[in-house]
């Protein structure tokens, strides 16, 4: 049941924890700190230590506390706390990070600012610290390392979102069927990847909070298991092949049609390629007799054998597949093809350029496609007709015949444009290239959103190329929206090397007091009562890329 | 947590703290604010032990003060911390210059520009130290080092060509002089230096005549 009082919608802050009773009492209060006071806190104790006595310090109704003394992992935990859930939003906080006290309030009034978004998500400073023995954090470092707008083809590949900076409506992680138990690792990239089936995510590029990582060997429960690589990649592999139940309003599904007439090691072998190099939702198709697939078996996911006769030509196996298929787009890959090494989007580059394609009859050839082994990307009616109306001749004939546009994609059609320029520009510092990059940095800032990391960015390669003034003019609308620690420091580095100590100081003392957790205080509590006058980092921002072909 | 498009991917992002007290302990260093920059520098130094930066730090504002014992124990803790610090080393030499101890000033100019060839007061020093004790080969080669990396440099460019001019290497004082009174009409100690020079050289020519 959601409730929604007067004064606003209830928030649902989960909360799991496990042997870190110490920092727990932080987070607690951290949550009850908030200046949006409509919440419930469920925390779930996954075993290990007890933590009675910390609880005990909060006595307020808003607590839900399950205290399991068996340790059951961080997604049985989640989904415990789900059930205790009234609120119409989630949060979540791990038990050794902090919420700035606006946090709630900033994601609450920018979900609640619109219609389009059920996820919005903040930015948060990672902080390095080292740990006395007494368990005290002795900060080192505050930087923001991840403000990326939504960027849906790069949430589908990897995680972009931090698990603590994320509020939702609770509705769409029921759709989504919750958390996955099975998960030790990446569990928020699951999480997140669900949710963007079923909603586009509102990015407010406002530092709300904090997260730790201890210099050396790092306490993190998710970085120890990280360790172990086989394991990893089985969670990456599960999540990337996880298909949460439909419809999916925000993702349109791929059918990949395997041309083959045989269950042999080279279907073995393309299936292992779409599974490893692809991360694209799709369900994998394949036309065989009964007597052609027995004893067959594979440990792909998402295979579907369809029945066909023994003997029958490709063509016809292509038909019987497209008869079933449930895809908008299908990608018809012939066995035996395989990707590159270290390809990673293997089908996307000819899928993506059709995704942005608003021309009927287009569709892209596969990178790897030969004259013997041929495979294109199509929208799946459009294959579906001209096959229906041309079903006499061979494949490529009856396209041609129903009017198909096939070209083979440029790279400048693949997915991820933006990461590609990102890490030219990066090369371009590494080589001392620091001028070029910084346009290249302006040039990202102009076309592909992102626009304080992309600003903060440039103003740092200005500075490295001594175009300090420059440098300056570029990072001053950066400083008046959202100063970091890391913008503060790089504009007092520039008022010395312009001989100006004073400013220098002046910015040197404010990120000392980022730093100490002064500042932050003072900021949080203006800033809130600014935003109906001027809103600021707290605007949200839309996806301005690779999402804009599912809007 | 994995997060793809990180913002600053700072290699040693746990630096951060000490870089900015340490930085701050600088700028007061450099408005006359010493006690603000020793305790910067007390606690950068707390913060990473085992960088040297704080003691040189500590060291200047202690020359600077004119507490030549302090300053000298500051440096040498540095160099102890890393032996390369061209800044150290150049603490040390102003101490040793200020003690009329040239010739060890001379050696400590020349190992702070040899670790860093583009240290404006070592050069400087050198160069002074270097007219007080009336040699000047290697002063000629770290000037000029320096001018390739800072061929605008006027300050510089002048004390090479009075080397030069000292040194009886007349033409290329001269032409430095000129180079000097391109970029900066205006100055005076190279107009003056040039003159006396096209001074003597026509008198030599009438001598010879």
């Amino acid at each position: 049941m959601v409730r929604r009082s007067q004064h606003g919608p209830l928030v649902t802050v989960l909360m799991n924890t496990y042997n870190r009773p110490g920092y727990l009492a932080e987070a607690l209060e951290s949550v009850f700190a908030q200046t949006w006071p409509h919440f419930q806190i469920v925390l779930v104790r996954d075993g290990g230590c007890p933590v009675d006595e910390v609880v005990r310090r909060f006595s307020d109704r808003r607590l839900t506390f399950i205290n399991r003394s068996e340790n059951r992992g961080p997604g049985y935990s989640f989904n415990e706390a789900l059930g205790y859930a009234r609120g119409e939003y989630l949060c979540h906080l791990d038990d050794d990070d902090k919420y700035y006290p606006h946090h709630l309030e900033t994601l609450v009034r920018a979900v609640e600012s619109q219609d389009r978004c059920g996820a919005v998500y903040s930015d948060l400073y990672k902080v390095y610290c080292r740990v006395r023995p007494d368990g005290r954090r002795i900060v080192l470092g505050k930087h923001v390392e991840v403000s990326r707008d939504f960027d849906r083809m790069m949430m589908l590949q990897f995680n972009h979102v931090l698990h603590v900076s994320i509020l939702h409506r609770k509705e769409l992680l029921e759709r989504a069927g919750g958390y996955n138990e099975n998960l030790n690792v990446l569990i928020d990239w699951d999480l997140h990847r669900k949710l963007c089936f079923y909603t586009d995510f509102l990015h407010v590029p406002t530092i709300t909070g904090e997260y730790y990582t201890p210099v050396g060997d790092s306490d993190r429960i998710s970085v120890r298991r990280r360790k172990n690589v086989s394991d990893y990649l089985r969670n990456v592999l599960t999540i990337r092949t996880t298909r949460p139940p439909k419809p999916w309003p925000c993702v349109e599904d791929l059918s990949v049609l395997i041309l083959t007439a045989r269950a042999d090691e080279s279907l073995d072998r393309t299936l292992r390629d779409l599974w490893s190099h692809t991360f694209y939702p799709q369900r994998i198709y394949a036309a065989l007799a009964p007597e052609e697939a027995a004893g067959w078996h594979t440990l792909v996911p998402n295979v579907t054998i369809v029945p066909a006769e023994a003997g029958s030509s490709l063509e016809a196996r292509l038909d019987r597949m497209l008869s079933v298929c449930e895809g908008t787009y299908a990608a018809v890959v012939p066995a035996g093809l395989s990707a590159e090494m270290d390809e990673t989007a293997w089908l996307e580059r000819s899928l993506c350029p059709l995704l942005n394609s608003r021309q009927p009859r287009e569709a892209f050839e596969l990178v790897e496609a030969t004259e013997g082994g041929w495979g294109a990307v199509f929208r799946t009616a459009e294959l579906r007709q001209a096959r229906r109306q041309y079903g006499r001749l061979p494949l490529r004939a009856s396209l041609e015949a129903a009017g198909f546009s096939i070209r083979r994609p440029k790279t400048e059609d693949y997915p991820f444009q933006f990461d590609r320029m990102l890490a030219a520009a990066e090369q371009l510092q590494r080589e001392g290239g620091w001028e070029s990059a910084a346009s290249l940095y302006a040039y990202l800032a102009e076309h592909f959103g992102n626009e304080l990391w992309m600003r903060t960015q440039q103003a740092y390669a200005l500075y490295k190329a001594g175009r300090f003034r420059q440098a300056l003019e570029v990072l001053e609308p950066v400083q008046t929206v959202r100063p970091t620690v890391f913008t503060l420091q790089l504009a007092a580095r520039i008022f010395q090397e312009q001989k100006d100590c004073r400013r220098a100081i002046d910015c040197y003392q404010r990120a000392c007091r980022i730093l100490d957790g002064t500042e932050a205080r003072k900021t949080q509590t203006s800033a809130i009562r600014r935003r109906a006058a001027k809103p600021a980092a707290d605007e949200p921002v839309l996806s301005s890329q690779e999402s804009r072909p599912w809007i | 947590m994995d997060l793809a498009g990180a913002l600053q991917n700072p290699d040693q992002g746990w630096m951060q703290r000490y870089e900015i007290v340490k930085e701050l302990g600088d700028c007061y260093a450099s408005v006359g604010e010493y006690e603000n920059a020793r305790r910067c520098y007390e606690q950068a130094s707390w913060l990473e032990p085992d960088e040297a930066g704080p003691y040189v730090g500590t060291g200047v504002i202690e020359l600077q003060q004119g507490r030549l014992e302090d300053a000298e124990l500051a440096f040498r803790v540095a160099l102890r911390l890393d032996a390369c610090n061209s800044r150290a080393w150049a603490g040390l030499a102003m101490i040793a210059q200020q003690c009329g101890r040239l010739q060890e000033a001379f050696d400590y100019y020349l190992k702070s520009l040899e670790l860093d060839n583009n240290h404006l007061t070592a050069l400087l020093g050198l160069f002074q130290v270097s007219c007080q004790m009336g040699t000047f080969r290697q002063v000629i080669h770290y000037l000029q080092v320096y001018l390739q990396m800072h061929p605008g440099d006027t300050s510089v460019m002048f004390c090479l060509a009075a080397l030069y001019a000292r040194e009886g290497q007349t033409r290329q004082a001269q032409e430095l002089l000129k180079d000097i009174l391109a970029l900066e009409p205006e100055h005076a100690d190279a107009r003056q230096l040039l003159e006396e020079l096209e001074h003597k050289a026509q008198q030599k020519g009438g001598n010879e005549r």
